[in-house]
C-alpha cells in the first residue's frame, strides 16, 4: 500500500535522506531505527507531504503523492503524530479531539449548528477509551502529563482514521516503565484498527519486542532491513551502532 | 448542546430587555447616544476578537471595513436610489468583497507581518477616502447628511425608532458572531489559533478558515460603521483612520479577548473613559496611552482575562487545599 | 492621470533632474528608517509600529536643538543620539517587558507609545505646522546636474544618507560585533553562552534602529513641514519598503526604497492620484510572488 521508491533530498550542501527505497505491506508494524541525525524525522516529513523531496517516488494508496501537500495527504488517509506532542493548549482533550473528528469529517466550516456535532461524539469517546484517557476527557490539553500529551497527539491522527499511521518516537521524554506502558498501548491499537504504522524509536528492545519489520536509516540511507532476528546479527548495524550505543551490541551479544 | 443555545436565547433576551429598558428609565438623549456609539463600537471590537481571541490573527486594520460599511452605506442612502434594508446588504455584502481580496493577501503571512499589512491596507484604504475627494468629500467627511426614508413602516427619523432599529441590528450581529463562536467552524478556529501547523495535518484547510472568518468579521464590522453612520449621518475618514483600529484592539484588552462578550464590556468601559478624560483634559492620547501602558505592563494581559484567570487560580487552589483537607480527613 | 505631462518632463533634462533629486530624497529618507525597521525586526523580533513616532520625535529634536543654537550640526546629533536615547529606553522599560507575550501586548506599547509622543508633541511644540528652514550652513546655490538645478542640501542628504547606510552594511557584515548580532538573531542562547550580555545588545540594537529613525527625522526637518502625527505615513511606506525588500536585508531595503522613492517622484507628475495603489500594488506582487521580498532571507509566510 504504502512504499517510496529513491526518495532523496538534501538541505544546503547536506544530504539528509539519499535513494531510499523500502515497501510497508497493508497491515504492518514498522520500526524506524537509526543513529540521531539518521534523517529519520525528515523521513516522515517527506512522507507525509510536509516537505518535497527532490527525486523520488512516494506511492500511496496507488498513486505517487509527491507534490501533494500535507493537507491532501492526510485526506489521502495517512496520519501522524509528533515527536515533541502537537497539541491544542486551550483546548480539553475532549474537544481537541471533536475537533479532529469534526475536521475528519469534513464538517470543519459547519456554521449553524453547535459543536459538538451529534455524529462526532461515538468516534470521539471510542478513540479516548481506545487510549485510556476518557478519564481526563475535561481536562486541558496543556495540563497534562507528559505521557498523556503524546498518547493525545496521537488520539488526534487516530481522529483522522488513517490507514497509515506515522508515529515520530512515541515514547521520546518517558522513564523505562512509562515506554512499555505507551508502547504497549501503540501496539494494542494496531492490532484493533489494522493499520498499517511506522514508528520512530530509539529503545532498542522496544524495536525488537514489537516491530515485524525493521528499517535502519544512517546518514539518510538504509543501512539495513530486516525482522529483528536479521538486524541483530546484521555486522554494518553493530559497527554503526559501537560507540554510539552499546546497548544494541550488547543486545545483539544476547541471542 | 440545547441548552446551550436555550441558554444564549436567555441571556440575549436579558440584554435585549436591558437596552431597551434603559433609556425608557433614563430618558435622557445622552445615555440613548452613549448606547448606539458602545453598539457600533461595539460591533468593530467583537468581529475584531473573532480574529484576535478565536483565530490568534491580530489584525490592525479593522477599521477599513468600518469605515467602508459607514462610506458604502452612505453613498448609497445618498444615491437615492434603495431603501435602507437594501443598502445595509449591498454595504455588507461590498464590505465582504473587498475583505475577501484584502484578506487573500493578508492571511498568508506569519502573525506580525499580518498585523502590519492588514495597517498598511487600512492607510491604503484611508489614503483612498482623503483623496477621492468628488466621491468621499474627503477630509471634510460625506457631507449632506444621511437620509432615512421610512420603510416597512418603520421611520428612522424619530430617536427612539433609531435606537430601537440600532438594539435589533445589533443583537442580530451578536447572535451570528456567538453562533459562530460555538460552532464546529468556531472549534476549527480554534485549533488555529493554538496550532495552525498540526491543524492542517488534522485535515483543516488553514489559509482559507482564516480567509473565510477574515471575511467574515469584515462584514460584521461594516455594520457597526452602517450604524454609526446613520447615528451621525455621516461618514468620516476617522472611521477608518489607525487610531479606530487601535481603540478596537483595546477595548478587546479591556474586556478580555477570552470572554465572547468581552469587547463590548471594553466598548463600554473605553466610551466611560473617554468621556471622563474628555471632560478633564485635552490630552487624550497621553491618559490614553499612559492607562494602556500601566495595564500592560502591570498586568501583562487583557484586564479581563486577568480577573478570570485571577478566579480560575483561585478556584484551582481552593480545590487543592479541599482535596489536601479530605485526604487528611480520610486518614 | 497625466502620461503626457510624466512623458514631457522626462524629455526635459531640467524636470527630470528635478525629479530625480526628489526621488532619491525620499528614497533615502525611507532607506533609514526603514533599515532601522528591518534591523530592529531582524535581530529582535518584534516590528516596532512606534518607529514612524521615532522619526517624527527626531524632527522635532532637530527643529527644537536648531532654534536654540542655529547650529545644524547640533541639530543633527540632537535628533539623532536624543531619539537613540529614548529608543533605548523604550527597549529597556517598556519593549523588553512583553517579548515572548504575544503580538497583541507588543502592539498594544506601540500604539500606546504612538499616542503618548504624539500628544507630548502636540502638547510642548503646538499642534500647528512648523518650518524649520535651511540651515545657514546650506543657503549656498543650488548644484548643476545636466540643465537641472539641486539645492545644495538635497546632495548633502542623499550622500549623508548612502555614507551611513555604507556604514551600517559594514558594521553589520564586517566587524566583530556585526557578526555578534547575526548571531543573536538567529540563535540568542549561543550568543549568551559565549559570556557576551545578550540584554545589552539587545537594548543596543534597538537604540541603534531608533537612531536611524532619528537620523531620517533630523535630516529631513529642513525640507518638511514639521506636525504631530508625521510619522504614520512614513511607517506604512517604510514597512512597504522591508517587504518588498525583505526583512533584515539592508541592501534589499535601499532598492525598494529607491522605487518607493521613483514611484511617488515621477508618480506625482504622472498619476498623483494612483501613487498609494501603485505602491501597494507592488507589495501585494512582492507577497505574492516572493514573500520573502527581493532579498530576504526569512519568508514572510
Amino acid at each position: 500500500m504504502l512504499s517510496v521508491q529513491n526518495l532523496s533530498k538534501s538541505f544546503g550542501g547536506v544530504q539528509a535522506t539519499r535513494d531510499v527505497s523500502i515497501d510497508f505491506p497493508d497491515g504492518s508494524l514498522t520500526a524506524i531505527i537509526g543513529p540521531n541525525g539518521a534523517g529519520k524525522t525528515t523521513f516522515f516529513n517527506l512522507i507525509s507531504g510536509a516537505i518535497r523531496p527532490d527525486a523520488g517516488k512516494v506511492v500511496f494508496a496507488g498513486q505517487d503523492i509527491v507534490g501533494r501537500s500535507s493537507l491532501e495527504v492526510v485526506r489521502l488517509g495517512m496520519a501522524r503524530a509528533f515527536q515533541v506532542a502537537a497539541l491544542f493548549p486551550s483546548l480539553t482533550v475532549k474537544d481537541a479531539v471533536t475537533a479532529a473528528v469534526t475536521s475528519h469529517q469534513r464538517k470543519s466550516w459547519t456554521l449553524l449548528q453547535r459543536f459538538p456535532l451529534e455524529g462526532t461524539q461515538h468516534r470521539t469517546d471510542e478513540i479516548l477509551e481506545l487510549l485510556g484517557l476518557s478519564s481526563k476527557a475535561n481536562t486541558l490539553s496543556r495540563n497534562l502529563s507528559h505521557g498523556d500529551q503524546k498518547l493525545l497527539d496521537i488520539g488526534l491522527a487516530l481522529a483522522m482514521d488513517p490507514k497509515v499511521l506515522l508515529l515520530d518516537e512515541p515514547t521520546a521524554g518517558m522513564g523505562p516503565d512509562e515506554r512499555w506502558r505507551m508502547i504497549g498501548k501503540v501496539q494494542h491499537l494496531w492490532e484493533v484498527k489494522k493499520m498499517t504504522v511506522l514508528f520512530i524509536e530509539h529503545d532498542m528492545d522496544i524495536v525488537f519486542k514489537i516491530a515485524q519489520a525493521i528499517h535502519v536509516l544512517k546518514y539518510g540511507a538504509v543501512l539495513a532491513q530486516g525482522t529483528a532476528d536479521e538486524i541483530r546479527r546484521n555486522q554494518d548495524v553493530i559497527d554503526a551502532y559501537l560507540g554510539t550505543d552499546h546497548h544494541l551490541a550488547h543486545a545483539a551479544g544476547q541471542e | 448542546m440545547k441548552s446551550g443555545v436555550l441558554r444564549d436565547l436567555a441571556v440575549g433576551a436579558v440584554l435585549v430587555a436591558l437596552l431597551l429598558v434603559l433609556p425608557i428609565l433614563f430618558p435622557k438623549p445622552a445615555l440613548r447616544d452613549f448606547l448606539i456609539y458602545v453598539m457600533a463600537y461595539g460591533l468593530l471590537a467583537m468581529s475584531l476578537n473573532l480574529l484576535v481571541g478565536l483565530t490568534g490573527l491580530v489584525s490592525f486594520g479593522h477599521a477599513a471595513f468600518f469605515a467602508s460599511g459607514a462610506y458604502m452605506f452612505g453613498l448609497l442612502m445618498q444615491s437615492g436610489t434603495v431603501g435602507i434594508p437594501v443598502a445595509m446588504l449591498a454595504t455588507v455584502g461590498g464590505t465582504a468583497v473587498l475583505a475577501l481580496v484584502i484578506g487573500a493577501i493578508c492571511v498568508r503571512l506569519k502573525e506580525i507581518y499580518f498585523s502590519f499589512i492588514t495597517l498598511a491596507f487600512q492607510m491604503f484604504i484611508h489614503s483612498i477616502i482623503l483623496t477621492w475627494v468628488s466621491l468621499t468629500g474627503g477630509d471634510q467627511g460625506l457631507r449632506g447628511g444621511i437620509p432615512r426614508p421610512p420603510f416597512l413602516g418603520i421611520d428612522l427619523n424619530d430617536a427612539m425608532t433609531l435606537y430601537v432599529f440600532c438594539v435589533v441590528v445589533f443583537i442580530l450581529c451578536i447572535a451570528i458572531m456567538r453562533q459562530v463562536w460555538r460552532s464546529p467552524f468556531g472549534f476549527t478556529l480554534r485549533m488555529i489559533r493554538d496550532n495552525p501547523t498540526r491543524a492542517n495535518f488534522l485535515g483543516a484547510d488553514v489559509v482559507r478558515v482564516k480567509l473565510g472568518i477574515f471575511v467574515l468579521a469584515g462584514s460584521m464590522a461594516s455594520v457597526g460603521g452602517v450604524l454609526l453612520a446613520l447615528f451621525v449621518s455621516g461618514a468620516y475618514p476617522e472611521f477608518g483612520f489607525w487610531t479606530t483600529s487601535g481603540e478596537a484592539i483595546f477595548m478587546i484588552m479591556l474586556g478580555g479577548s477570552q470572554l465572547f462578550i468581552g469587547p463590548v464590556i471594553g466598548a463600554v468601559l473605553l466610551r466611560l473613559l473617554d468621556h471622563f478624560v474628555t471632560i478633564y483634559t485635552d490630552h487624550h492620547g497621553l491618559v490614553l496611552g499612559a492607562v494602556i501602558l500601566v495595564i500592560v505592563l502591570g498586568l501583562r494581559q487583557g484586564v479581563a482575562d486577568y480577573i478570570v484567570d485571577w478566579l480560575e487560580r483561585r478556584r484551582e487552589t481552593r480545590a487543592a487545599a479541599a482535596s489536601v483537607a479530605s485526604e487528611k480527613g480520610a486518614a | 492621470m497625466n502620461l503626457e505631462a510624466l512623458a514631457s518632463c522626462l524629455s526635459t533634462s531640467a524636470c527630470a533632474v528635478t525629479q530625480v533629486s526628489t526621488a532619491l530624497i525620499i528614497g533615502m529618507l525611507l532607506f533609514m528608517v526603514a533599515s532601522g525597521l528591518s534591523l530592529i525586526f531582524g535581530v529582535l523580533g518584534v516590528i516596532n509600529f512606534a518607529h514612524g513616532a521615532f522619526y517624527m520625535v527626531g524632527a522635532y529634536f532637530a527643529y527644537a536643538a536648531y532654534q536654540a543654537t542655529e547650529s545644524f550640526a547640533v541639530a543633527f546629533l540632537a535628533g539623532a543620539l536624543g531619539v537613540g536615547l529614548i529608543g533605548i529606553l523604550f527597549e529597556r522599560f517598556i519593549m523588553s517587558r512583553v517579548y515572548g507575550k504575544d503580538v497583541l501586548m507588543q502592539l498594544l506599547v506601540c500604539y500606546a507609545a504612538i499616542l503618548i509622543f504624539d500628544d507630548l508633541v502636540k502638547i510642548i511644540a503646538g499642534p500647528e505646522y512648523k518650518m524649520m528652514g535651511m540651515p545657514e550652513a546650506f543657503a549656498l546655490p543650488p548644484l548643476e546636474f545636466g540643465g537641472g538645478f539641486v539645492p545644495a542640501y538635497y546632495v548633502f542628504m542623499i550622500l549623508a544618507s548612502l555614507a551611513i547606510g555604507i556604514g551600517l552594511w559594514l558594521a553589520i557584515e564586517k566587524t566583530r560585533l556585526g557578526k555578534i548580532v547575526r548571531a543573536l538573531a538567529i540563535n540568542p542562547p549561543m550568543v549568551s553562552a559565549l559570556g557576551i550580555n545578550t540584554t545589552m545588545l539587545y537594548a543596543g540594537v534597538f537604540g541603534v534602529g531608533s537612531l536611524l529613525a532619528g537620523i531620517a527625522g533630523a535630516l529631513a526637518a529642513p525640507t518638511r513641514t514639521l506636525t504631530p502625527g508625521m510619522g504614520l505615513s512614513i511607517l506604512i511606506e517604510s514597512f512597504i519598503v522591508t517587504v518588498i525588500g525583505g526583512m533584515g536585508s539592508i541592501v534589499g531595503a535601499l532598492i525598494a526604497a529607491l522605487l518607493i522613492g521613483f514611484t511617488r517622484a515621477f508618480g506625482a507628475i504622472g498619476f498623483p492620484l494612483f501613487v498609494d495603489g501603485l505602491m501597494f500594488a507592488m507589495m501585494a506582487l512582492v507577497l505574492i510572488l516572493k514573500p520573502s521580498g527581493l532579498l530576504g532571507r526569512e519568508p514572510a509566510r
